[in-house]
């Protein structure tokens, strides 16, 4: 997915990253104020220095009043030129993490407004290396590349100040090493990221083949093909040496040795100076002494500067990761503009609903069924049947277009989403557990549910038993997953967190696992009790849970195909009849078929 | 540094490399000398007013030399040493991938492949770090650090460079603390971002709940605080790291001021001239890298070595699977004979087979079907010697199966794996991964046997479509017929098919099995599946009950006996008919 980006769209994505600041500009201000002081702190030094030996050394005038002074300052300064450099380096610091901050935030933000639809064709891992890594990228460009940029920049400026305020004349002669270095910038510029490039995705390509060889190690070894993907590795290898060798040599060519060859000549310039201005008139050996100070510490940042390149191109690349996430309009279901319809009574109806994921083929076809309030309605059918769907368009995961769905007679789109989650309660297939306690995954986010509501809503789905017997109880850890705990355990657990909502209308889409005996007799238990009083919608998977549901829908290929009670159903002899007596033994199989 | 011991073979293996490398890189430490000297020595006769235009233009042209001959000289060490470092990573890459080739499955089972990518990578990059920037600073640090000092102490005066140095120790105790420090609160931050991940990946694995719930903003502010602990642990690292050049420059600046005051005196006494002096604060400036250097390197050597402590114990893995000393190297043709008393996994307890015996004549079909996890892929799995540690012997063509060359063994046997790993290659790539020397005419002849010409036909660019992870997505039926075209180019001596039609529909199915039928004619062919009707036609059919055979005969045989067989017939008969809504 990583297109190359073309020079004007890495400017918007710069300018675009830049534009975080605005939301610090108060911190950015004093970081820079800050950095002002810290520089100028930097460059006194030597211009004292310069002072000592031209009005005091040289002349031999040794008067202790002000040499002490001179001495003063110079420790002074560099007391405060510390402690101002500190705090500026921390400043900077807090505001790249500040802005990576916001940023982050904002992406978190907004893969919560996204529709389901995304999740289904983006991996979860890119999702969070989106969150996270990218993020973490940009914020080395605003670390390191950024602040080293505008601390070295305001570094180089003020050391030209200083020389022009020494001697005009050689700070002229000094300018030669701007173009030269920027000469060499533009080169390093323009050939460092070539080659950095190529040796990246060299390295990428090795990790690939390293990585699905060693997925695919048993059917290479099968198939004895190990000397060939030897071979074929080693080669990918020698072009990522090859790469990595040219990385050396353009560095060798363009840094800093060259970096070097430009400080000799500038000392060459400002001896010559010296030199040949000395054979007509005495010169103040301080200056060329602060000179020469300040030449040496010239190239250092420059050098800095340089190195930070490559880092700037990853960010940028990273960036425009981020941005085409914030920009994706793949959004949510919207919720409703009017505030204020409320859920009552808690029925359901689908009208007609017809439903397709990817705009080709129907997953539902003309969907109708009524659900009175305390009524249960139980949907049945092979794997791919459009069970899921119903329950997907209900919650408002997908938008649908075709048919409506209503709750008391008002269609869904007319509700808050608010509104919707309150009298909604879903229990999914996978009882997913969040990292924590088990009293927080009960309770969630909901804080107006006191601790006694969490052990009601507990004993309520028959889930305080194996709670209290584990070691600190509803402070229990959760660990990864809840992988501890057995998928039974989890069901009931999911469904506590439900019922302790109270919702009107309950959406259940039973758990394919294996679940064991003991377990089993607790969740049809709780099952029942949940059910008494809501709506619910229930997808079923074992025929036996669901036999006194007020109504069964048999659905297949996206359409109810029989539709009655359990006994009705049976005595139709049809598909149901069929799945039913797949489950239950088959004593009478054998006639059937 | 016994680090530095232990890639010693690899040093003296670029004995010329290093040996040249490093004599530039002194040779550079002596150049750099003079530079700060010329200063010194033009400033004395600006001074003493005995410049002239031959003084000035020889030493200006001293310094040009300097200049040039430091920057070839650089270049070239960098090249010799830095290039070195990049051969050595790639010579251990190269070693790491021949070695993961030789490992068998029970290596694959025990170490995680992220785990692996994360030595080759990580660790390699330390090593090669170690090679280069370890040496560098290894001389550096000796080499142009005591240059500097003898520059200092003997041309100028030993005693000013004893006082200026005095604050110096500092700057490296400083440093070397701030590391430490730095160390760990950056495990801490590290730790708080790795959390943060877990929460993103959290978040998102659980995302239907959340939204089930209604939970987006509360999410989203949990986030937040996790994010802010984020920022503060980093901003307790960069408290840390901002010390570190504030503290440079202040001992730095302390030692130019004792340079200068002292200086100054000797100047006045007359035991220096001020030439000197600037000489002398020049080479200051010089002191400070290999002062950091010095702690640099201590830093490179602690993870190289970690790292290629790693590595070696990685390579220092036994491969499992020995050969016999004069193993028979012609492939096998025969009968097979397994008589299987007792297999556990290695690192388990349960067996997984048990009393397992029964002869398989050349040229038949065997039929394997039992319950999920009953020990079907395992004991395929041990004639194609993914494992060796079992009790009793499998014999093929009279011999036991260990005593053929593993080469030998495996060229007499195509393996169609229960998961359908394709590489990232083409579609014909793929089909022609045991033979890539084959004919199209082959390849397409081994496609249509295995039903699946058509589809590739279908693709954008047939057989040059490029499919795995990083293709096209074709579905698991797809996948399937393309890993039994790659078994059956080999046209082997054996065809296994590990559960390798699940995911083909019924007719394709059949249509498979009767090409198979009438290809391989006096060749032997192994399935095993979960579908009945894959099997139904085969000569014996084992059905395995948690890991001994439970029934053993032919379909109608089976079909005539009360058990496992005949219920899941027709279970699976009522199945198809529910799956086509009745």
């Amino acid at each position: 997915m990583d297109k190359l980006l073309t020079p004007k769209e890495q400017r918007q994505v710069l300018w675009r990253l830049l534009s975080y600041i605005k939301g610090y500009k108060t911190e950015a201000l004093v970081a820079f104020i800050l950095l002002i002081f810290a520089t100028a702190g930097e460059l006194i030094g030597p211009y004292l220095v310069k002072v000592f030996i031209d009005d005091y050394l040289t002349p031999r005038r040794l008067e202790a009043r002000p040499l002490l002074w001179i001495a003063g300052a110079y420790l002074g300064v560099l007391v405060a030129k510390t402690v101002i450099t500190y705090f500026q380096l921390v400043k900077f610091q807090e505001l790249a993490l500040n802005i990576i901050q916001l940023l982050r935030i904002d992406v978190f933000t907004k893969v919560h407004q996204l529709g389901m639809r995304y999740f289904d064709q983006t991996p979860g891992g890119s999702i969070v290396s989106r969150v996270t890594n990218d993020t973490e990228a940009i914020q080395d460009m605003f670390v390191s590349v950024l602040s080293s940029f505008v601390q070295n920049g305001v570094f180089v400026i003020g050391i030209f100040i200083a020389m022009f305020l020494l001697n005009v004349q050689l700070a002229l002669y000094c300018l030669f090493i701007l173009p030269v270095i920027l000469w060499i910038m533009k080169l390093y510029r323009h050939y460092s990221p070539i080659f950095y490039k190529e040796m990246r995705e060299r390295l990428s390509e090795l990790n690939a083949k390293l990585n699905e060889s060693l997925q695919g190690m048993a059917i290479i070894q099968v198939f004895r093909q190990e000397k060939r993907l030897r071979q074929e590795f080693a080669m990918i290898n020698d072009k990522h040496y090859e790469a990595g060798m040219k990385n050396i040599k353009i560095d060798g060519l363009l840094l800093r040795p060259a970096i070097d060859v430009v400080y000799i000549l500038s000392i060459i310039v400002v001896l010559s100076f010296f030199g040949i201005s000395a054979m007509e008139s005495p010169v103040e050996i301080g200056v060329l002494y602060a000179f020469v100070n300040y030449l040496e510490r010239f190239f250092e940042p420059v050098t800095q500067m340089m190195m930070r390149l490559s880092l700037y191109q990853q960010a940028i690349v990273s960036g425009a990761r981020v941005f085409a996430l914030l920009d994706h309009t793949e959004l949510a279901p919207g919720a409703a503009e009017e505030r204020g319809t409320t859920i009552s009574k808690g029925t359901i109806e689908f009208r007609n609903v017809s439903f397709s994921y990817d705009g080709k083929r129907d997953v539902l076809k003309h969907i109708s069924f009524i659900a009175k309030p305390g009524e249960t309605v139980a949907l049945v059918g092979h794997t791919g049947s459009g069970k899921s769907s119903i329950i997907n368009l209900l919650m408002r995961f997908y938008e649908f277009d075709r048919g409506d769905i209503l709750i008391d007679g008002v269609s869904i789109r007319h509700y808050s989403n608010e509104e919707l989650r309150k009298n909604i309660g879903l229990v999914l297939q996978d009882p997913f557990l969040f990292y924590g306690t088990i009293e927080e995954n009960i309770r969630m986010y909901n804080r107006d549910l006191t601790n006694k509501d969490i052990v009601e809503a507990a004993r309520f789905v028959q889930a305080d038993e194996f709670i209290k017997k584990l070691p600190q109880q509803y402070r229990h850890q959760v660990v990864e997953r809840g992988a501890t705990f057995s998928s039974g355990q989890r069901q009931l657990i999911a469904f506590a967190r439900t019922i302790a909502m109270n919702p009107k209308i309950l959406v259940l889409d039973e758990a394919t696992a294996n679940i064991d005996t003991e377990t089993e007799e607790a969740i049809q238990e709780a099952l029942a009790n949940m059910r008494k009083g809501r709506t619910t919608i229930a997808i079923a998977h074992r025929l036996s849970t669901i036999q006194d549901a007020d109504q069964i829908l048999v659905l297949h290929r996206g359409e109810i195909v029989e539709r009655g009670t359990h006994q009705e159903l049976l005595a139709q002899k049809g598909l149901y009849y069929k799945m039913y007596l797949l489950q239950n033994g088959l004593t009478d199989v054998e006639e059937y078929v | 540094m016994k680090v530095f011991k232990d890639l010693m073979w690899f040093f003296y293996q670029e004995k010329k490399a290093y040996i040249t490398g490093i004599i530039l890189l002194i040779i550079v430490a002596l150049l750099e000398m003079v530079p700060p000297k010329v200063i010194g020595i033009i400033i004395d006769h600006i001074k003493n007013g005995t410049m002239t235009k031959a003084y000035l233009g020889q030493w200006i042209g001293i310094l040009l030399i300097i200049a040039i001959a430091l920057y070839g000289l650089r270049y070239l060490w960098r090249i010799l040493i830095f290039g070195s470092a990049v051969k050595l990573s790639r010579q251990l890459r190269n070693e790491l991938y021949a070695h993961f080739t030789k490992m068998s499955s029970s290596f694959y089972q025990r170490k995680r492949i992220g785990d692996l990518m994360a030595h080759v990578t990580n660790d390699l990059q330390a090593i090669q770090q170690t090679a280069g920037n370890g040496i560098l600073t290894l001389v550096d640090s000796l080499m142009l650090g005591s240059f500097v000092l003898i520059a200092m102490a003997f041309t100028i005066s030993w005693k000013l460079t004893l006082i200026s140095l005095i604050p110096m120790p500092f700057m490296a105790l400083a440093t070397s603390h701030y590391g430490t420090l730095l160390h760990k609160r950056f495990l801490k931050a590290q730790e708080a971002f790795s959390s943060l991940n877990d929460k993103v990946q959290e978040s998102i694995s659980g995302m239907k709940v959340i939204k089930t719930f209604g939970y987006e903003l509360e999410d989203v502010e949990s986030f937040r605080r996790q994010s802010n602990k984020v920022v503060s642990k980093n901003m307790d690292v960069a408290k840390i790291d901002a010390l570190f050049d504030p503290t440079i420059s202040f001992i730095v600046g302390l030692s130019f001021f004792l340079a200068v005051v002292f200086g100054a005196k000797m100047v006045l006494a007359g035991e220096l001239t001020i030439g000197q002096l600037v000489s002398f604060t020049t080479y200051l400036g010089i002191l400070i890298w290999p002062m950091l250097a010095f702690g640099w390197l201590f830093n490179i050597v602690e993870r190289g070595r970690a790292s290629y402590d790693r590595v070696r114990s990685l390579l220092s893995e036994q491969e499992e699977i020995q050969e016999v000393e004069n193993a028979i190297s012609t492939p096998p043709i025969g009968d097979i004979v397994y008589d299987i008393r007792q297999f556990t996994y290695p690192n388990e307890t349960a067996p997984v087979l048990q009393h397992i015996s029964f002869t398989l004549k050349r040229g038949q079909t065997l039929g394997l079907v039992g319950k999920t996890g009953t020990g079907k892929t395992t004991l395929l799995k041990l004639l194609i010697r993914e494992f060796d540690q079992y009790d009793g012997q499998i014999r093929f063509a009279g011999h036991e199966i260990s005593q053929y060359k593993r080469n030998a063994l495996r060229a007499s046997i195509g393996y169609v794996p229960q998961d359908h790993f394709l590489f990232s290659a083409t579609v014909r790539e793929n089909i022609a991964f045991a033979c890539p020397e084959a004919s199209e005419d082959k390849i397409i002849e081994a496609a249509k046997l295995a039903s699946v010409h058509e589809d590739i036909e279908q693709f954008t660019d047939g057989y040059d479509t490029i499919v795995g992870e990083r293709g096209v997505s074709l579905s698991g039926g797809q996948k399937q017929r393309i890993s039994i075209a790659r078994a059956l180019l080999m046209n082997p001596e054996v065809l296994i098919l590990d559960d390798s039609l699940s995911a083909v529909d019924a007719k394709t199915e059949e249509r498979i099995l009767s090409a198979l039928k009438e290809n391989r004619a006096g060749k032997t062919t192994i399935i095993a599946s979960h579908r009945l009707s894959a099997v139904q036609h085969a000569d014996l059919i084992l059905v395995l009950d948690n890991g001994q055979i439970a029934q053993m005969g032919t379909h109608e045989t089976l079909m005539n006996e009360r058990g496992w067989y005949r219920d899941m017939y027709y279970r699976q008969q009522l199945e198809s008919l529910v799956e086509h809504g009745g």
